[in-house]
């Protein structure tokens, strides 16, 4: 964390219900513009959840998401996209039956006159080039996380929210993955990050959370996270 | 010699009635594919077409090929209706709600078409009723030659609309993955708006041409095109627009073929022989799950 940042995304007393249950107790969090912040916990504890809030696409909620001070909390997921937030959800979500590029453009849907260029996306993810024109459905699992990566950056996101990107990719492309996510940092990007992985990620992280059936249970930087005892007997195994 | 001719016949027959058939389920395809939704009353919308295209045409005495540019324009605000105050507010609450509303609407549409044009059967004729031209060496009627073309013409602009135009990508986009689509900033309800607009556009066209052809027609006429539209989607495999231009192809060929071999008796039980065979074979249909 460097001093006063600017604060980008602030959810405060997020509650979330599926049917009539809850299953996010107030929920706060925030991140401020030039950071990596990592939301940890177990399968199950309301990871996906949290961000599917975030981006409109849970409508049965109480509390408030804030992006650049502006009410996000009640808009729907399409209009959320044009405020700056770009997410790669957990299971990409990529469009099967289009080609790479076709998926790319679909990238720059929310703000067209703001795309980043083929280029400078193919720099950063050269097996895309040499895939462009093959379907997004052929690609193999890493070539699909990279391609979800690439399409949520087109927008050109001041935030980019990334659900579980090393879910089902073998340990060197997780790595590569995790790398990539903070080259992307170092360039300027904020980036909010929910993984498993917890070693690594808080590794690249400046703060974390730890989520737990539903609620925040700890917050802090990295390095407490990592050197707390708690931590690394729950999520460290040692 | 003579049963070349014969079979060339037949076919162009079969390529004219598949024509129909083809707009029919292009137009459910597109519906289902976006919306996941099945049109029960899209054969009422093919009947709407009908009657549009020969009220216009009995107000103006217009040539009824050029009334094509009412008839779609309208089905599509029709289209647009009956998703925004129909469909919309029951999307994503069951299917049992989704189907008994388009059942509905069969009978709705159906008895308000009877008010306003009575239930006689209809037919207008082509200015183009008498003209024969020579195709291969085969006779056939001009009227079947502009049909067979329009539709073509139609499907080339719908391609050309999926693939190049930014909406058309976003409708394809949403017809893959929807909630994937919202993530990248798409309005998918307006996409919905769309691809029920469309959808409808194209069973207006399909009446334009049913009545151009000489057909008869009655408030009533649209349940067995759109039972056999349903077969051909079935057939094609839900959601693939290829597979709803072949299965049409395949019906309209097979139906002729039906009647002139086994006798008219046959002609509407065929369809249904070949979608039991294909779904015993492939239960996907011709071209698996979904396609766009």
């Amino acid at each position: 964390m460097t001093g006063e940042n600017t604060r980008l995304l602030e959810v405060s007393n997020l509650s979330v219900f599926y049917s009539g249950l809850q299953v996010l107790w107030d929920v706060s969090l925030s991140v401020n513009s030039g950071e990596i912040v990592t939301i940890l916990g177990a399968n199950g504890a309301g990871k996906t959840t949290l961000v599917h809030s975030i981006f409109g696409l849970v409508r049965d909620r109480k509390g408030k998401v804030l992006f650049r001070n502006a009410d996000i909390s009640s808009i729907p997921a399409y209009k959320v996209v044009k405020h700056g937030l770009s997410l790669v959800p957990e299971r990409r979500e990529l469009f099967p039956k289009m080609t790479v590029i076709e998926n790319l453009e679909i990238g720059g849907f929310p703000r067209q006159e703001r795309v980043v260029g083929y280029d400078e996306i193919f720099t950063l993810f050269p097996v895309l080039e040499e895939r462009k024109r093959q379907l997004a459905g052929t690609l193999s699992g890493g070539e699909q996380q990279m391609l979800a990566i690439a399409r949520a950056l087109i927008s050109r996101p001041s935030l980019l929210v990334l659900d579980e990107p090393s879910l089902g990719l073998s340990p060197l492309l997780v790595s590569t993955v995790l790398d990539t996510v903070a080259t992307l940092n170092k360039s300027g990007l904020s980036i909010l990050l929910v993984e498993q992985n917890v070693q690594h990620a808080l590794e690249i992280s400046q703060r974390g959370y730890i989520l737990e059936n539903g609620r925040i249970i700890r917050g802090g930087s990295s390095d407490d996270l990592l050197h707390d005892d708690q931590v690394r007997a729950a999520y460290l195994g040692i | 010699m003579a049963g070349v001719d014969v079979v060339l016949q037949v076919l162009i027959w079969g390529l004219y009635a598949g024509c129909i058939y083809i707009l029919l389920a292009t137009g459910l395809n597109l519906i289902f594919g976006v919306m996941k939704v099945v049109n029960f009353a899209h054969g009422e919308l093919l009947m709407l077409g009908a009657y549009i295209t020969f009220t216009f045409y009995a107000l103006s005495g217009w040539n009824p090929y050029v009334l094509l540019g009412a008839s779609v324009p309208l089905l599509i605000i029709v289209g647009i209706i009956i998703e925004r105050l129909c469909f919309r507010p029951i999307l994503g609450t069951g299917k049992l709600n989704e189907i008994f509303i388009s059942i509905g609407l069969i009978y709705i549409v159906q008895n308000a078409a009877a008010i306003v044009w009575t239930d006689e059967w209809r037919i207008i004729h082509s200015p183009y009723e008498r003209i024969t031209i020579s195709v291969f060496g085969v006779n056939m009627p001009l009227d079947y030659l502009i049909i067979i073309i329009t539709t073509a013409l139609i499907l080339i602009g719908l391609h050309l609309f999926l693939r190049r135009t930014r909406i058309g990508k976003a409708m394809r986009a949403t017809s893959q993955n929807r909630n994937g689509a919202m993530l990248m900033g798409i309005n998918v309800e307006r996409m919905d708006m769309l691809s029920f607009g469309i959808g409808a556009g194209f069973a207006g066209a399909a009446g334009t041409l049913w009545v151009v052809s000489g057909q008869v027609f009655n408030p009533y006429m649209g349940s067995i095109p759109a039972i056999k539209a349903f077969a051909i989607v079935i057939l094609g495999g839900l959601g693939s627009i290829p597979g709803a231009i072949i299965g049409g192809l395949v019906y309209g060929i097979a139906e002729n073929f039906a009647i002139f071999t086994l006798g008219g008796a046959w002609k509407d039980a065929i369809s249904f022989i070949i979608l039991i065979l294909v779904l015993i074979v492939r239960p996907t249909g011709l071209f698996g799950e979904s396609a766009e």
